[in-house]
């Protein structure tokens, strides 16, 4: 976003990180990408691959890290941890600069994949990710900052949320968003977090993966008095994919589900009925896609099971 | 906390300088965010230097935007400006404590510690935004834009968990020779803004500097209510 203040470090392939306070030593692979908060590079340490974001000032920072800290307090212990380290390091010119490593992310961004793997995976990266969302809210956080760029995909769908820049304790503020994505923007409540918040940005994201186009004109068209989740639904109207979630999103623009759970349940049986309503070959491609998707989901669950 | 939120298009052109009057404001623990709108044409060197200058003089952020962006902007500098007073004050604290003023001289685990804290003070503490708006004759198309900003600022507010206000002051003011009308006095209430500057007259000058004293006045003088209430209660 053009209001921060831009990061200028540039770290080449091969630049060795030595941390300040930990002494860990990163070597710099490439950059992953960059934003508003500071840049991620690939990295290389003791023959492992992590993801190495440094950050353009210590305090934002800071308060990012603090997030994935406590969601890493109250993590799964089966799974690894997200949060590796955090240090500082000083680059060629005596300049500091704050730093984490984290579990590098290996996947897709989300548009990138739907665009090579077809919408048929909507489905279940959808619910992939309402179940992600699900888990941060359960352990009392939002993610605030939902959107295409922060959602990265891996095989057979699987998502994974990136950037915790917005991650914000229930019931305060909600620390970062994406106008688009906001529904305070669209008039459709208020910016304090709840689980609701990041269900409706979720409906926006689904809107816009499949209907970016329109929901793009519909943004710089509309005056914001008529920005209203009435319009956003009315993308979905006669829609080869919304139209079957057009329950759904209702909903979740609305703010009438309970919680991610609840909506992530109510995904897999809305599009499961869309699916079971038209005869087998009749449907269009991604119809049938959902069936091979709900069997995917299976074999994937299995796969993670008893590995 | 307390922030001064000058939104203009051009250069002051009548009394005392705008940098003068945000020094001011500085000097009394206001922050002055200055946001420059340039939708069609450029605000010029002279206007863009200014807007740096007072920003620079108040301790506070300054941008040049269009209209579309205005509401994003304005959310975000407020916000912003919150975190810096927070770190100006928690920066002299650990140089009392320390003999070291920063922030980022402290290891991670300490320094997770304070961000903790400022965050949280970031949150909660009581925040007044006093919004003055250029409403010289250029400025006109903009207004709009300027309306919704602010709504959305509201928006944003109430979303704290602090007690948070705004006011809104325009310049020049409606009357001949006046430099600042306020249009709306404290509130935290969504409904109050609707239509701020419908019946608006635009004038042609742009007595910037007057009009930041003006504020400046206003916020001592709520503050000064404020003391003697609280004596009165006590
Ligand atoms: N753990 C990770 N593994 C792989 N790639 C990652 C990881 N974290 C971030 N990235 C990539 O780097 C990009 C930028 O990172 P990130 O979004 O955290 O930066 P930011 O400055 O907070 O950006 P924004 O402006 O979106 O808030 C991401 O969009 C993603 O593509």
């Amino acid at each position: 976003m053009a209001v921060a203040d831009q990061l200028e470090l540039q770290l080449q392939h091969g630049t060795i990180i030595a941390g300040k306070w930990k002494g860990g030593r990163y070597r710099i692979e490439r950059l992953l990408g960059e934003g508003a908060n500071g840049k991620v590079y690939l990295v290389e340490s003791r023959g492992r691959r992590y993801a190495l974001k440094v950050g353009a000032d210590a305090v934002d920072l800071q308060s990012e890290i603090n997030g994935l800290q406590a969601l890493a307090r109250q993590g799964t212990p089966r799974e690894e941890p997200f949060l590796v380290e955090v240090d500082d390091f000083r680059d060629g010119r005596g300049h500091e600069y704050p730093f984490y490593v984290m579990r590098y992310v290996r996947g897709k961004p989300l548009a990138d994949y739907i665009a090579k793997e077809g919408p048929e995976w909507v489905p279940l990266i959808g619910y992939h990710l309402l179940m992600r969302l699900a888990a941060l809210h359960e352990a009392g956080w939002v993610f605030g900052d939902l959107k295409p760029d922060n959602v990265l995909v891996a095989e057979y769908g699987r998502a994974q949320l990136v950037d915790y820049g917005g991650v914000t304790a229930i019931g305060s503020g909600v620390r970062q968003f994406t106008e688009v994505f906001d529904r305070g923007y669209w008039s459709a409540g208020s910016r304090t977090a709840d689980p609701q918040y990041d269900l409706f940005s979720f409906a926006v994201l689904f809107i816009q993966l499949v209907e970016g186009k329109r929901l793009d004109e519909l943004t710089r068209t509309l005056l914001p008095h008529s920005r209203v989740p009435a319009e956003l639904l009315r993308l979905a109207e006669d829609h080869p994919v919304l139209a079957p979630a057009r329950g759904w999103l209702r909903r979740a623009l609305q703010g009438e589900f309970g919680s991610a759970r609840e909506a992530a349940a109510s995904w897999q049986r809305e599009l499961h009925r869309a699916r079971v309503a038209r005869p087998a070959g009749s449907g269009p491609r991604w119809l049938g896609g959902l069936f091979v998707a709900s069997a995917l989901l299976l074999a994937t669950t299995i796969f993670w099971l008893v590995r | 906390m307390k922030q001064i939120l000058l939104i203009t298009d051009g250069c002051s052109n009548v009394g005392v300088s705008p940098v003068v009057a945000a020094a001011h404001a500085q000097s009394e623990g206001v922050a002055v965010n200055v946001v420059g709108v340039l939708d069609e044409g450029d605000i010029g060197e002279y206007g863009a230097a200014e807007i740096r200058e007072i920003a620079a003089a108040g301790g506070g952020l300054s941008r040049l935007v269009n209209t579309r962006e205005l509401s994003r902007t304005v959310q975000m500098m407020t916000r912003k400006t919150v975190m810096h007073t927070i770190q100006s004050a928690v920066h002299n604290e650990l140089r009392h404590v320390l003999g070291e003023g920063s922030i980022e001289a402290l290891p991670p685990e300490k320094r997770s510690d304070v961000v903790r804290v400022m965050d949280e003070l970031g949150e909660k503490a009581e925040l007044r935004v006093a919004l003055l708006i250029d409403a010289s004759a250029s400025m006109k198309p903009k207004l709009q834009a300027v309306e919704e900003a602010i709504k959305d600022l509201m928006l944003s507010l109430q979303a704290r968990q602090g007690k948070s206000r705004i006011c809104v002051f325009h310049f020049p003011g409606s009357r001949h020779g006046e430099d600042c009308r306020r249009l709306l006095d404290w509130t935290d209430k969504m409904s109050e803004i609707p239509s701020l500057f419908a019946k608006l007259h635009m004038q042609g000058t742009t007595p910037t500097g007057p009009a930041l004293m003006q504020v400046i006045d206003f916020y001592r003088e709520d503050d000064y209510g404020r003391e003697t209430r609280e004596e009165r209660m006590g």
